[in-house]
């Protein structure tokens, strides 16, 4: 069996982040082992809006240079982005239960705009389902692609737009991280290893839009 | 003192590991069945 390196070393640098994480960093004073949840959140977080980003720079460009190749980009990063998302939903409920009382909050605005993402790129997708045209497919996913990305700064901003239970950042902040250093080197990681683990997603996501592509090309010739 | 709150760390590590886990498994099985067509 053919070994393949990329998902291998993401899933190997995951786990070894994830027992770094529940072994060899100390727990907080105030929430106790909770407060773990922020080396899985935060992280899912910041790729979630990477894969985003992307998915915007990817669709920008098709627009332009009409490449197929692009839109398959975008299609997986889309995709691999949703999966991220989903587990930002889950595990911040799941830390705010415990120390905030509650497990969501309608009026915290990064709580709904965060779900409002989540909500356009199943969309996207959805979308992508939808429209037979491949041309077509292309175009109209990537406008939506851009458009939707236009939340992630409202997301990062809101806590300081608005009133919400979401803290102040503490490491993605003009000023120095306000962390101890072993929970900082533990988030780094955390963040390093999640990325890795974006990349070999997007990686497989692409390579199996190409192989359905060139299977679906195949039929019609 | 610190409170308990471990299940919901327990339980947050796990669905997150379990949907990761699980969306590579389905990666790996979309590309074997559309290579097998």
């Amino acid at each position: 069996m053919k070994i393949s390196w990329l998902p291998t070393i993401a899933g190997a640098a995951v786990l070894g982040t994830v027992i770094r994480a529940a072994f060899f960093t100390p727990l907080e004073a105030k929430q106790g082992a909770a407060q773990k949840i922020f080396y899985i959140h935060v992280p899912s977080a910041w790729v979630a809006f990477l894969a985003f980003f992307l998915v915007a720079v990817a669709s920008g460009v098709y627009l332009w240079i009409r490449d197929p190749r692009l839109d398959r980009f975008a299609e997986s990063s889309a995709e691999v982005g949703v999966v991220f998302t989903t587990v930002v939903l889950i595990t911040g409920p799941l830390w705010a239960k415990p120390i905030w009382g509650t497990y969501w909050a309608w009026w915290d605005v990064r709580l709904v705009s965060t779900l409002f993402l989540w909500f356009i790129y199943v969309s996207y997708i959805v979308l992508r389902g939808a429209v037979e045209s491949p041309a077509l497919r292309a175009r109209y996913s990537a406008v939506l692609g851009i458009l939707g990305a236009l939340l992630i700064p409202f997301i990062h901003l809101s806590v300081y737009l608005f009133a919400t239970m979401h803290p102040m950042p503490i490491v993605g902040k003009p000023s120095a991280p306000s962390l101890p250093n072993e929970m900082l080197v533990t988030l780094l990681l955390s963040l390093a290893s999640f990325t890795l683990l974006y990349f070999a997603f997007v990686r497989s996501r692409y390579r199996y839009a190409g192989e359905r592509d060139a299977a679906a090309a195949k039929r019609e010739t | 003192m610190m409170p308990e709150t471990s299940a919901y760390y327990h339980l947050a590590y796990t669905i997150a590991l379990g949907i990761y886990g699980g969306y590579g498994l389905s990666l790996y099985l979309r590309r074997k069945r559309v290579r097998a067509k």
